[in-house]
């Protein structure tokens, strides 16, 4: 009796988890770049130079402007979609709210402008209206979308440089935007030193025994490296290093991959449709 | 006796509470400061929630004028969205009076009054071309919608914030400080799922 209401407390768990899941994640896009097309519409070579451009932007106001198309809204509204997608990306530096999102809806003929906290003031929503209006609805009508979209960005920028004195200003606060920060590699290295004393002493004292191939009694090689147990102690010996390569590990790989800098938004921007 | 135990108390009791007051510090790991940050962070919600609420305030005059010069013989939904206004900025809610229901009650409708005139003097404009087609209007309909969705944002970033703060005033490690030290109470928040223009839909089909 006890274990059937069990199952059935067990069964109800699973449709519950089952029933939330697909409403929490409503799959949001990852951010794979500057340009994330999923709809498919930009081509090739307009992709690559949005891409160039854009980078190119940041590195000299630290903004962070990025594209994105997608397929259908799935009946969200777009605003609350954008500002989901934008908070989710965090697009822009942290303590300037930097960022803007141009949001195209293909299946929904819908497009937005997202605009960060930071920004508001330079783009505002009139700005975006305008652009969409003016600049997106025209091309995207005509079925133009990769040059509808590279011309709004243009206007996006020409928009933001107008205000020359507060870029430059912004830019100096951000000047090591993108990369890492030196404090950032403070915190690294110090984590790596003391996780290497701390976990390192461990993992020679049982690791070589688990995976190493066994040399003789109380001995053995792993990694390229001779392990001498001596059991006086009966407690984890000393260990040698023996001659033949060093441990060879890289340091962590070097991923030129972009993402947000830790921006916001509160709903900035203007929305359009064609 | 009995006098000489009396006198030996402060010098028993000394030890204990200087070791208390070492202890003191790490309170804060028991979560003594879970409830006050929330607090404030629904505060700030909440001050944002009123500064965009203003700014749609701030915004109609403008609005109301604009039609005016266009369609001035609608005076009854003009007048309607200035009274709706009148009636909302008077009515506010500070960020100390969270707990009253009654004041939330009554700003929220007031608040969704405006919104429902503002919906009708919108729904009137779309049979005036002229107007709608006005540079000047135009602006104005895009610095009112972007004020609507932040209004939207506003209002979810408080709804939020509030559920985290109410949710530390009724959960176990902060309710324990909720009993003897806080008399705090759960805020109030948004009944209404959502409180937006109803733009009328024009298609060209």
């Amino acid at each position: 009796m006890a274990r059937r209401v069990g199952e059935g407390v067990l069964a109800f768990l699973t449709l519950l988890i089952l029933a939330i899941v697909p409403l929490q994640a409503a799959e949001l896009p990852s951010l794979t770049g500057r340009v994330v097309d999923n709809a498919g519409i930009i081509d090739a070579a307009t992709e690559a130079t949005l891409t160039a451009t854009l980078a190119a932007f940041e590195q000299k106001s630290s903004d962070q402007i990025v594209v994105a198309t997608i397929h259908t809204l799935g009946g969200e509204p777009l605003e609350d979609f954008a500002n989901r997608l934008f908070r989710f990306w965090q697009l822009g530096q942290a303590d300037e709210d930097n960022g803007i999102l141009l949001l195209v809806v293909h299946g929904d003929r819908k497009m937005r402008i997202e605009v960060g906290y930071g920004l508001e003031g330079t783009l505002t929503d009139l700005h975006s209206k305008l652009i969409i209006e003016n600049t997106m609805v025209p091309a995207f009508r005509a079925g133009d979308f990769s040059g509808g979209i590279s011309r709004a960005v243009d206007d996006i920028i020409l928009v933001l440089e107008g205000n020359a004195a507060e870029l430059e200003a912004r830019a100096e606060r951000n000047e090591d935007a993108g990369g890492i920060s030196g404090d950032t590699w403070l915190v690294i290295i110090f984590f790596i030193v003391w996780g290497t004393l701390f976990f390192g002493g461990f993992a020679m004292a049982i690791l070589p025994r688990m995976f190493g191939r066994k040399l003789g009694p109380r001995r053995y090689r792993w990694m390229g490296m001779d392990f001498e147990y001596n059991s006086s102690s009966g407690g984890s010996g000393g260990w040698s290093s023996g001659s033949s390569s060093g441990s060879s590990w890289s340091s962590g790989s070097s991923s030129s991959g972009f993402s947000g800098g830790g921006g916001s938004s509160g709903g900035g921007g203007a929305s359009g449709s064609w | 006796m009995s006098a000489a135990s009396l006198r030996c108390r402060p010098l028993r009791l000394a030890p204990a509470s200087l070791f208390l007051l070492a202890l003191l510090p790490l309170l804060s790991a028991c979560g003594y400061n879970t409830i006050p940050t929330a607090e404030e962070k629904a505060k700030a919600a909440w001050s944002e929630v009123l500064n965009q609420y203003q700014r749609r305030a701030d915004l109609i005059p403008n609005l109301v004028e604009t039609v005016k010069a266009y369609a001035a013989h609608e005076r009854e939904t003009l007048e309607a969205v200035v009274e709706a206004r009148a009636q909302a900025t008077q009515v506010t809610v500070s960020a100390d009076s969270l707990t009253d229901p009654e004041a939330f009650q009554k700003f929220q409708e007031s608040q969704s009054e405006l919104t429902g005139a503002l919906s009708r003097l919108l729904a009137v404009v779309e049979s005036y071309p002229d107007l709608k087609a006005s540079q000047n209007f135009l602006a104005l309909q895009a610095q009112l919608e972007g004020t609507e969705n932040r209004i939207a944002v506003a209002r979810r970033d408080y709804i939020e914030a509030v559920r985290e703060y109410n949710t530390t005033l009724r959960t176990f490690p902060s309710i324990i400080w909720t009993w003897i030290w806080f008399d705090n109470e759960p805020y109030q928040t948004f009944t209404v799922p959502d409180d937006k223009i109803e733009v009328p839909e024009v298609k060209f089909d």
